[in-house]
């Protein structure tokens, strides 16, 4: 009986959920289709019309400032190259309206990916700068080529008919709308597949989504374009809204602006978007009216302050009053200023300044907080995890050379920390690499996996040649590790985590997983990934994000997600670094386990009772060199690693 | 001198230190011994205020200082060479020196004048240092940078020095110089609490020592008691 | 083409240009210190000079209409340092980017609205007669901007190198945690080089703007050239940027006079971008190995 009342509740439980999400979507869309109905007003409908080109333009832009992570300063220029294209392409070509605005599309996708070529190898302010100088240029450039642009003068067009049927305003506003939900539904569907994982992960740890044989480059060059192409679509339909273009319309300003929507609706969330998108278009109207505003800024300031009082214990000082602060600003000068108009500018510095500090979720976090309190929400159920035989084959291991490392070395300017090293690493064997501090342990291992290039020497697994300096390549080829310093993606869940590195996983192609059918194999990932943290015992922590649970279960959930990738060899660094005794022992059976399946593990271990009772053969480095190799106990008789451990027994006086 | 009771500390939420008591007395050198990843360096760190202990206190000639800035810390008399020596590579000998005594010198004119006594000393007691006193630091040796790495913190003329891990990476012969170096330091009479991997070299030069295990001290005691005792060479070989 | 047409555009490009020098140190001074750069220092420029202004409007005598600007500048500083940077910096996320360009979009607009859009004259006791030398002609004006960048950045640069406060600089930018060990105050000695970056803008419009008059959007193209000769040197590069700024200077005069006025802005921003694609850390800046 019992259990089938929670078979019923966890059914029920799926359809509230299902019901209260989809139906939502289903209500607000139909809603913003039905309101020109309702309205009767030309001002209304161009504020509805922009509405949803913002959030297309949001949602694009929300994929390099939320997902990345990255300060981008040149969406508005992907608008206006939109923009551009689509109007040109009509002007000059005659192009149908779709065609036109599949031109947009592909202009933002192109030219957005080649920006991304150069600009994402850098960091937060390089990448900033190259957005900036992009958007810059791309304005220089519309108003210089008067002969096409028409130059600041600006350029007339007409929107074409569509089929033969020509658009009046309401008609090109659900068209407009209509675009907007395909590109809802098609994110969705990309953001939860293994793509949203990765765009999460490449900005917790670039190395470790490397490592994991998720290629940050190409993930985020893909991400750019995404964004970008949105950006492009979102031109076209802006030049078709208003049929007239000029470059001075895209400048700095109106990039604040769309990054004070995204940021103020909510990052990482299309509602957070949509949001946005509604604020920015009523922002300007609200200012027109100055009792409005004053009611605005009051309530801006009796947020602050709430927000104040229940953050007050785990934040800053300056974090908690700073929002406060800028609102009571706004508050006075809503009550002393003549024109608010003329301080807009100041209006949203001061509201983005306030939600940067004071609302990082934006305003769709604190909705969502308070909405899934009182719906009571329940997660979806996670799937039952697959059996460990399917997920990790047990593989017969003969002892022939997998690894072979002739003559390594790695120097850094000076320093030589690893020195002309050579080992082999039998297949079926835990191998050991010990020895003291800065004996060059850490960077043998580098090298191997490819975070580092070797300075000379030559590593070979299953007798062909590793890549040199590519985690991503050297990934790929079998080999996974687990880091010294943590490394995992600290804004996924323990179950994200280990789904975003399983290997020969997802295969269906990106047009078909845009349309939603990628949810089988996304299916079978959680339930492979829950194999494997039932291996570990981490299968309570499945949806806790990985940065808040405990420091030994985080070590483990590193291992589960090397495994994930089935690798041939599994390099284990220094996997027992801070454990306490009990997870010590643990660690110990996981790896017993783990060799129990015919995975060859490198050991870099510290506690020598860990090696001991682990390793088949120990390689002992001091100096960057070799001192010894053997079985553990035969290192340990070896009177040059015990003076490597303890010291000479007999200094000079 | 130095007092810590009850020290709790750690990195983001996993706690390495649960609760470590010990204490230096003024003039004598004290040994924290133990495997590698049994919270050494990070008792240093939270003694300095690199990192913030979460419980407990450290008391520096009775004050407590705990809770404070690595800078406001050093500025109360306690120096630290940390792991990995940490010189500043981009300037030279002696201006790494002359930052050692920041806390004590005027910030803008005559702190040459003032610091020329403390800075022959230490070209004394390091004449390499003094050979390459316009050389970038960056470019020395591990073994002269470790020099350099002690010879800063010496500039303060500092209540307390923590020293730590100086032999690490450092070829046999250099890491005889380095502990012959803290031999002299404790003729001079310099309060010292060393963390040291090789056991044995720290056990002769020792007064005291306190051995660690996974965020604790399980064991303390005389230097002579130390050297046969079976736990501590367990903890080192297993 | 005519060589004294060339050499002429070259040399008033190539001093204009030692202005994006200075503006692209301030950048330097910052980034030395805390890895973080101003995206509103032009702003600071701007309201440096409309600050000087309203000094000499109240008939001071100039020096202490530059020692005045300098000093609102260094407050400027200080000011982005407090409330833009800090924060982000001690939770060690890049916040600091929004937070600053946030900064600059207000003072924008307080600009506006004190001051007004328009383009105002700024008086410089400094004549703007041409004098004539080998053909090519040079106004004292133009010296004073040469002569008022190298010597600020000249100060600046013994500053740092002489006292011991100057090396704590270096100090803190070699490696934070140790400077902290040494008894140096990282978070003051990063304030100190907001509060220098913001006297070194201040001094940046202080010197053009009798050339280019002062309004708010006075240094909207200046920054941009800033950051590009910032980024092509690398913002560790020392003074690489000396290099880069009055090659940059000469480029978009000629530029302008030889493709049309209007893409004067073009190259700075090309060479940024290019200089990103294929040397990251600049033309002198040196790379930073990645860890693990």
């Amino acid at each position: 009986m019992g259990f089938l009342a929670a078979r019923l509740r966890a059914k029920f439980n799926m359809w509230k959920r299902f019901l209260l999400i989809r139906g939502t979507e289903l209500l607000i869309f139909s809603l913003l289709a039905a309101l020109p109905l309702l309205v009767n007003s030309s001002y209304a409908l161009g504020l509805l019309t922009l509405l949803a080109i913002y959030a297309i333009l949001l949602i694009g832009l929300d994929v390099s400032v939320g997902y990345l992570g990255q300060v981008n300063l040149g969406h508005a220029a992907f608008l206006a190259l939109g923009a551009y294209a689509a109007a040109l392409g009509v002007a000059l070509f005659d192009l149908n309206l779709l065609t036109a605005l599949l031109v947009s599309l592909l202009v933002g996708l192109i030219l957005g990916a080649l920006l991304a070529i150069p600009a994402l190898r850098l960091e937060g302010p390089q990448f900033a700068l190259a957005t900036l100088s992009f958007s810059a240029l791309t304005v220089i450039t519309l108003n210089e080529l008067e002969a096409w642009t028409g130059g600041a003068q600006g350029l007339q067009i007409n929107r074409p008919p569509l089929f033969n049927w020509s658009l009046d305003a309401v008609n090109f506003y659900w068209l407009c709308l209509i675009f907007l939900g395909l590109v809802w539904v098609l994110m969705r569907n990309l953001l939860a597949s293994n793509w949203g994982r990765a765009f999460e992960a490449l900005r917790d740890s670039p190395i470790a989504s490397d490592a994991m044989g998720v290629g940050v480059y190409h993930y985020k060059i893909a991400a750019f374009a995404i964004g970008a192409a949105l950006g492009g679509l979102a031109g076209g339909l802006y030049a078709f809204n208003f049929q007239y273009l000029q470059p001075q319309s895209f400048t700095y300003e109106l990039m604040v602006i769309l990054l004070l929507g995204v940021v103020l609706g909510g990052r990482k969330n299309l509602w957070g978007a949509l949001l946005g998108a509604t604020l920015i278009v009523l922002l300007p109207n609200l200012l027109s009216n100055r009792f409005t505003f004053q009611m605005i800024a009051a309530a801006g300031l009796l947020l602050t302050i709430i927000a104040a009082q229940q953050s007050r214990p785990h934040k800053q000082p300056f974090q908690t009053y700073a929002p406060v602060l800028a609102m009571a600003l706004m508050m006075a000068g809503s009550l002393l200023a003549e024109n608010i108009e003329d301080w807009r500018k100041a209006v949203f510095a001061l509201l983005l300044f306030a939600v940067v500090l004071g609302l990082p979720d934006g305003l769709i976090g604190f909705i969502t907080r308070f909405l899934s309190q009182l719906f009571r929400i329940a997660p979806p159920a996670l799937v039952a995890a697959s059996p460990l035989d399917e997920v990790l084959q047990s593989k017969l291991t003969h002892g022939e050379i997998l690894l072979k490392v002739s003559n390594l070395k790695c120097y850094f300017g000076g320093i030589k920390a690893v020195d002309d090293i050579s080992f082999d690493v039998h297949s079926g064997h835990i191998h050991g690499l010990i020895g003291p501090n800065g004996s060059g342990k850490s960077t043998a291992i580098n090298v191997i996996s490819g975070l580092y290039r070797p300075t000379a020497g030559a590593l070979l697994l299953h007798g062909k040649a590793l890549p040199h300096g590519s985690l991503y390549q050297v990934a790929r080829t079998g080999i996974a590790r687990t880091f010294q310093n943590l490394q995992l993606f600290g804004e996924l869940s323990a179950l994200e985590n280990v789904m975003l590195a399983l290997k020969d996983t997802y295969r269906c192609p990106l047009p078909l997983l845009l349309l939603g059918f990628a949810k089988r194999e996304e299916k079978r990932a959680q339930a492979d990934a829950q194999a494997l943290l039932a291996l570990v015992g981490l299968t309570d922590y499945a949806r806790t994000t990985a940065k808040n649970i405990p420091y030994g279960a985080q070590r483990f959930l590193e291992i589960a997600r090397a495994l994930a990738r089935k690798p041939d060899l599994l390099i284990l660094d220094e996997p027992a670094a801070g454990l306490a005794q009990p997870d010590v022992q643990r660690l110990i059976a996981m790896i017993k386990h783990i060799h129990g399946r015919g995975i060859t593990i490198i050991l870099i271990e510290h506690h020598m009772d860990v090696v001991s009772e682990l390793c088949d053969v120990v390689t002992v480095l001091d100096g960057g060199k070799i001192i010894a190799q053997g079985t553990p106990d035969e290192v340990k008789r070896d009177p040059q690693v015990i003076e490597a451990y303890l010291g000479s027994a007999h200094v000079d006086h | 001198m130095l007092t810590i009771e009850n020290l709790h500390a750690g990195y983001g939420n996993s706690e390495v230190l649960h609760g470590v008591s010990l204490k230096v007395a003024a003039g004598t050198v004290v040994a924290l011994i133990g495997a590698n990843g049994a919270g050494k360096t990070t008792t240093m760190r939270a003694i300095s205020g690199m990192i913030q202990p979460t419980q407990g206190r450290v008391l520096l000639n009775g004050i407590a200082v705990q809770g404070n800035t690595g800078a406001a810390i050093a500025q109360l008399g306690l120096a630290h060479s940390p792991e990995g020596r940490k010189v500043f590579g981009p300037l030279s000998v002696e201006d790494n020196l002359l930052l050692g005594a920041y806390s004590r010198l005027p910030a803008l004119f005559g702190f040459r004048k003032h610091a020329a006594a403390e800075l022959n000393r230490i070209y004394e007691l390091f004449p390499r240092l003094h050979e390459r006193k316009n050389q970038v630091a960056g470019t020395l040796s591990g073994g002269e940078q470790q020099m350099l790495s002690i010879g800063r913190a010496l500039m303060a003329q500092p209540k307390v020095m923590l020293l730590d891990e100086p032999s690490m990476g450092l070829a046999p012969v250099l890491v005889q110089e380095v502990f012959k170096i803290i031999r002299q330091l404790k003729a001079a009479g310099i309060t010292l609490l060393l963390v040291e991997q090789f056991a044995r070299s720290a056990l002769e030069v020792a007064d005291y020592v306190y051995v660690m295990e996974h965020g604790k001290i399980v064991l303390e005691g005389l230097p002579s008691e130390m050297n046969k005792n079976e736990r501590v060479l367990a903890a080192y070989l297993g | 083409m005519d060589i004294a047409i060339i050499a002429q555009l070259t040399l008033s490009g190539a001093l204009m240009g030692l202005v994006y020098t200075l503006i692209a140190y301030g950048f330097q001074l910052t980034y030395a210190t805390s890895k973080s750069i101003n995206f509103g220092q032009g702003e600071l420029v701007m309201l440096s000079a409309f600050f000087s202004l309203t000094l000499i409007d109240l008939g001071l005598p100039f020096v202490v209409v530059v020692i005045g600007g300098l000093l609102f500048g260094t407050l400027l500083g200080l000011i982005v340092e407090r409330t833009s940077v800090r924060l982000a910096l001690e939770q060690k996320n890049e916040g600091w980017i929004l937070l600053t360009v946030i900064f600059g979009l207000f003072s924008f607009s307080v600009a506006e609205n004190i001051y007004g859009r328009d383009d105002r004259p700024f008086p410089t006791p400094i004549s703007s007669d041409a004098i004539n030398l080998f053909n090519i002609s040079i106004t004292p004006l133009e010296i004073s901007v040469a002569i008022g960048v190298l010597a600020i950045m000249g100060l600046i640069e013994l500053f740092k190198r002489r006292t011991l406060l100057g090396k704590a600089f270096a100090a803190v930018s070699a490696d934070r945690d140790a400077a902290e060990l040494m008894g140096i105050s990282a978070t003051r000695i990063i304030m100190l080089s907001y509060g220098l970056s913001g006297m070194v803008a201040a001094m940046a419009g202080i010197l053009v703007a009798p050339i280019t008059t002062v309004g708010p959007t006075m240094a909207a193209a200046l920054i941009l050239k800033a950051f590009a000769v910032a980024v092509v040197a690398g913002l560790n590069s020392g003074m690489g940027i000396v290099l880069i700024g009055l090659f940059l200077g000469a480029l978009e005069s000629l530029a302008s006079f030889y493709i049309g006025s209007g893409w004067r802005e073009a190259p700075g921003l090309i060479l940024l971008i290019l200089a990103l694609a294929l040397r990251p850390h600049g033309i002198f800046g040196s790379a930073v190995a990645r860890k693990v």
